[in-house]
């Protein structure tokens, strides 16, 4: 296992250089920087409202209600956060799959790394672990932004159980990314052409995202961008019934919108999860298959071979 | 003297197309084995098969005394391999290429090893330059360097010459030379008949798959002639190259 460090190190200094991966990292920081503003901007605004009316209220001598951001989970302020991760964060993991292997395919470097003693599993270990560590540094980051967030806001109650639930959501929210970015891997890999290393896991990410949602809960493309529509309950038809029975364990962004709600505490009362299978082991179930499918793409890589076909 | 290469019945097959029929023959140690043929007559199928890119479907071989099917990760790490089309990280420079090729070949003081080879080729003024700025023949001296940053046994070039300017063809020349005068094994594909005159010590002719001619260079002056005994002998062995002529 000599060779993997130099691997790993090789393929983290390459996407640190890469422009797209640095954009949609940028991007995805940007957005949750966003998301951040959008929850302590409402939260000081309703504070200064409620800290108007209590004053009013007071001064005529009638009862103050309590602070209804003390009513909420402060969790609640990231709801938009699971979006985000669906959206930009798996785009992001796509890109960076897609990078770990095609640069290498590109380059054509990967004769000169066959030749060199290592086996077809460590390169593929190499590239799974890069992947891992890439999609921990940018979920790193939009953790420590949530963080930050949490500590400046004023009024806010943090408790420990809350700081629990945020750090299970980052390792959702990381589980999920992943997913994408080891379709990528596989996809990159076994493709014969760089645009079907993109295109397979692109089209995937959007039949999860928007066409499974609307099939199992009649959740429209706008209705999926949004943490709240996104978990609206199906309509009680057959059609619904069986497409949810059906679907429901496949369409994976809405098992992660669920269980990021429920972690996050914005999960509507009444809303239950579809399809025949709980949300956390169709995830799991998602993840196990997208890994061995990376992992068979990637130990059967041709490495006597530079390019992508023409 | 020990073989630096061995190859019994080695052949390759992909489906119907045979790449590579059996071929059998020896490389001395020490020796500069020119490998010889038209486009297409084998000679990339054969270095890929030594360097064990690619699985043989017939025979076996050895390369510094390893056997390429039993023992792939002993052979990798006595040979060195420069690809026809020397292809690198183009967004790294020089420097961290060779950095990284060395790591994976698990070499000690990798940074003074890479000083040293980028010293023994004359190419320190390139270390701090991306590739991406580079032309061809500075990439293939890039890439020579990256195959000989561990000391191999055993150096295998393909098409070392393809595109290089004579300067170019002189430097690498000075190259092999030395590497050899080191005790390096070499295994050349080329086309270059005036190369491998001036190079090698022993060639070998393949024709559409099959070795059809194997000796060392000084027999081939005997046999044919001084003046021009190479293209005399290629002529003969391969009449299709006689006839495009």
């Amino acid at each position: 296992m000599t060779a993997f460090r130099p691997l790993i190190l090789q393929a983290l200094q390459g996407l640190a250089r890469d422009r797209t991966v640095a954009v949609m990292a940028t991007l995805f920081v940007v957005l949750v920087l966003i998301s951040a503003w959008l929850g302590w901007s409402a939260t000081t605004t309703v504070n200064a409202i409620y800290a108007d009316a209590a004053k009013f209220l007071a001064e005529s001598g009638q009862p103050v209600p309590p602070n209804p951001v003390m009513e909420t989970s402060p969790l609640a302020l990231f709801r938009n956060l699971s979006i985000y991760v669906s959206l930009i964060g798996a785009l992001s993991a796509i890109v960076t799959g897609f990078r770990l292997v095609a640069t290498d395919r590109r380059a054509g470097v990967l004769p000169l790394i066959g030749s060199r003693p290592l086996d077809p599993w460590t390169y593929a270990a190499s590239r799974l672990v890069s992947l891992a560590l890439a999609m921990a540094a940018l979920i790193a980051l939009a953790a420590a932004v949530s963080v930050v967030t949490f500590l400046i806001l004023p009024g806010l109650l943090v408790t420990g159980s809350d700081w629990l639930r945020l750090t299970l959501f980052f390792v959702l929210a990381w589980g999920f990314v992943m997913l994408f970015g080891l379709i990528a891997l596989g996809a990159t890999a076994t493709a014969r052409s760089e645009a079907a290393g993109v295109l397979t896991p692109v089209s995937v990410w959007l039949a999860v995202t928007f066409i499974l949602p609307a099939l199992t809960g009649n959740i429209h493309p706008t209705a999926a961008i949004n943490p709240v529509s996104a978990l609206a309950a199906a309509p009680d038809t057959a059609f619904f019934h069986v497409m949810g029975s059906l679907f429901g364990p496949l369409s994976v962004a809405e098992s992660f919108k669920f269980l990021s709600a429920d972690l996050l505490r914005f999960l509507p009362d009444g809303i239950v999860s579809r399809g025949t299978l709980p949300p956390l082991p169709a995830l799991l179930l998602a993840l196990a298959a997208a890994f061995a499918f990376a992992l068979r793409g990637l130990s059967r890589l041709d490495l006597t071979k530079g390019d992508f076909d023409a | 003297m020990t073989d630096a290469i061995s190859t019994i019945g080695l052949g390759r097959s992909y489906g119907a197309t045979v790449a590579l029929h059996p071929l059998t023959m020896t490389v001395a140690k020490g020796e500069v084995f020119g490998f010889l043929g038209h486009n297409g007559a084998g000679k990339t199928t054969t270095i890929q098969l030594l360097t064990t890119l690619a699985r043989p479907t017939t025979g076996r071989a050895s390369v510094s005394g390893h056997d390429i099917l039993t023992d792939a990760m002993a052979v990798r790490r006595s040979i060195g391999y420069v690809p026809e089309n020397v292809r690198l990280y183009d967004t790294f420079t020089t420097r961290e290429n060779l950095l990284f090729f060395a790591r994976l070949s698990a070499v000690d003081d990798p940074a003074d090893r890479v000083t040293e080879t980028l010293d023994f080729l004359g190419i320190t003024d390139l270390a701090a330059r991306r590739v991406s700025e580079f032309s061809k023949g500075m990439r293939q001296r890039v890439g020579l360097a990256q195959a000989i940053l561990h000391r191999p046994e055993v150096l295998f070039l393909d098409e070392p010459t393809s595109g290089l300017d004579p300067m170019g063809v002189k430097l690498l020349r000075r190259v092999i030379e030395r590497l050899n005068a080191d005790g390096m094994t070499i295994f050349m594909n080329t086309h270059l008949l005036g190369e491998v005159a001036r190079t090698c010590t022993s060639i070998g002719i393949l024709s559409h798959g099959r070795l059809v001619f194997q000796d060392r260079i000084d027999a081939v002056s005997h046999l044919y002639g001084n003046e021009n005994a190479l293209e005399a002998l290629y002529l003969s062995v391969l009449p299709e190259a006689g006839r495009a002529a």
